[in-house]
């Protein structure tokens, strides 16, 4: 009987834990909402916002870098946001060899973007940095057309 | 006064001595700056630094974001021209097996169909598949989350909505892995990413083979994203690993993942594309075939 109210509160414990786990944060659901309206400026470009995010935290001494896999002739724009705390966050985009290519920046305080057209289809880098403020919640997506 | 009385000609012979010491300054001077102007000029071009081998390896892949939507494969094939979406077309599959993994590989398959209907501005279709969709979400346990994206689905393409259509799709196949993920069947996750992948390949590789490209067939080089899936599916679980479709499909991938990794300098030409084409297409039947 003992064995089985173990069992059961383990249980109990492990859903709890795993609710937590899953549950957005605060930060996490403003910094969305910031992120999709900024990107809102895109859509009204023709360009589609995918309903997928990313979600990391972040310092000076730590940036993101998220994979993705894009294609040649789409254009893309990868969207960044705080929300509130971050003072000058940045996003740059580099090929399959972690090299630097050109994109179009876009930076302002919480909220940054980059624009970038690739020649060729395959994987690419994104990275997030925070060249200015307190570590932060971010919420990173991308739009394309 | 004489006409020269207003000009400086004070010390003309100083200042032709001053020249040759002018002319040399200037000269060193813009030599100094040339280095700079240049470093300056590619400074903008690429201001980032190279990622370290550590940011590389901690780089982050996840489903939402690494694999692209079939919807996003399709925009980019359409820049060459409208495609003859409707060429791509399949007939109704009936599902009668199961089997969890194939329903999952399924779903992802028809969810990719949806995509081709919109493409396609078929309303009728989009509203077939969106059903096909649905039984299938039952099947899986996860028909309720879905419902209501299901009435949107008929809604949007009763008023030839097709913007909102692409998106409903997506917001779909999210709600479908977000409920798997809460039934604790993340692992069928991978498959629904993997059979999207699948068709999607088949539609692009079609469609590039009806009207070749240089620039469509550029499309198909994705190494990166085969290696991901085919890396989520060598995780899944014992007895998924067992499940004799998933045994198939990832030795099939072995060779399309080949197929898909060409150098970013390489266009595919005609035969490379019929070859994918018929191996996606072999794989997309093989998903579809009830055991």
């Amino acid at each position: 009987m003992n064995r089985l109210a173990l069992v059961v509160v383990a249980n109990c414990l492990f859903a709890i834990q795993w609710c937590i786990a899953e549950a957005e944060t605060d930060e996490q659901v403003a910094a969305r909402s910031d992120a999709i309206d900024f990107a809102g400026a895109f859509q009204n470009d023709g360009f589609k916002i995918r309903d997928g995010t990313y979600f990391g935290k972040i310092s000076k001494d730590h940036s993101a870098v998220v994979a993705v896999n894009l294609y040649n002739g789409n254009a893309y724009w990868f969207t960044a946001s705080t929300a509130e705390k971050a003072e000058k966050l940045k996003i740059s985009v580099f090929d399959e060899a972690g090299m630097p290519v050109s994109y179009e920046p876009f930076q302002s305080g919480t909220r940054a973007a980059a624009g970038f057209s690739p020649e060729a289809s395959g994987l690419y880098y994104v990275k997030v940095a925070l060249e200015d403020g307190p570590p932060a919640t971010f919420c990173l997506i991308y739009s394309y057309k | 006064m004489s006409i020269d009385a207003g000009l400086d000609t004070g010390p003309p012979i100083d200042k032709l001595r001053l020249m040759p010491f002018l002319r040399k300054w200037l000269q060193l001077s813009i030599i100094a700056l040339v280095p700079s102007i240049s470093a300056l000029a590619e400074e903008q071009k690429s201001p980032d630094k190279p990622l370290s081998p550590d940011e590389l390896k901690s780089a982050v892949s996840i489903d939402a974001l690494t694999v692209p939507t079939p919807g996003e494969f399709f925009k980019a094939i359409e820049k060459g021209g409208k495609p003859n979406w409707t060429s791509e077309y399949r007939p109704p599959v009936s599902i009668k097996s199961t089997d969890r993994a194939q329903m999952a590989l399924n779903l992802g398959t028809l969810i990719a169909d949806g995509y081709i209907a919109v493409e396609a501005q078929d309303g009728q279709q989009v509203k077939n598949i969106g059903k096909d969709v649905l039984a299938l979400a039952k099947k899986l346990s996860v028909s309720q989350t879905v419902l209501a994206r299901g009435a949107s689905i008929t809604q949007f393409a009763e008023n030839n909505a097709w913007d909102q259509l692409n998106e409903e799709l997506e917001a779909t196949q999210n709600e479908v892995k977000k409920a798997l993920e809460e039934n604790r069947d993340v692992d069928l996750i991978t498959l629904v990413s993997v059979g999207g992948w699948i068709r999607g390949t088949e539609v692009v590789t079609g469609l590039v083979m009806q009207n070749y490209d240089a620039d469509n067939a550029k499309l198909l080089r994705q190494p990166a994203l085969v290696a991901f899936l085919k890396d989520k599916l060598t995780r899944l679980p014992d007895r998924l690993q067992k499940d004799p479709l998933v045994q198939r499909l990832v030795h099939e991938l072995d060779d399309i993942q080949k197929m898909v990794s060409f150098a970013a300098d390489h266009v595919p030409t005609v035969e490379e594309v019929k070859e994918l084409n018929t191996a996606s297409a072999k794989l997309t039947k093989e998903i579809a075939v009830s055991e």
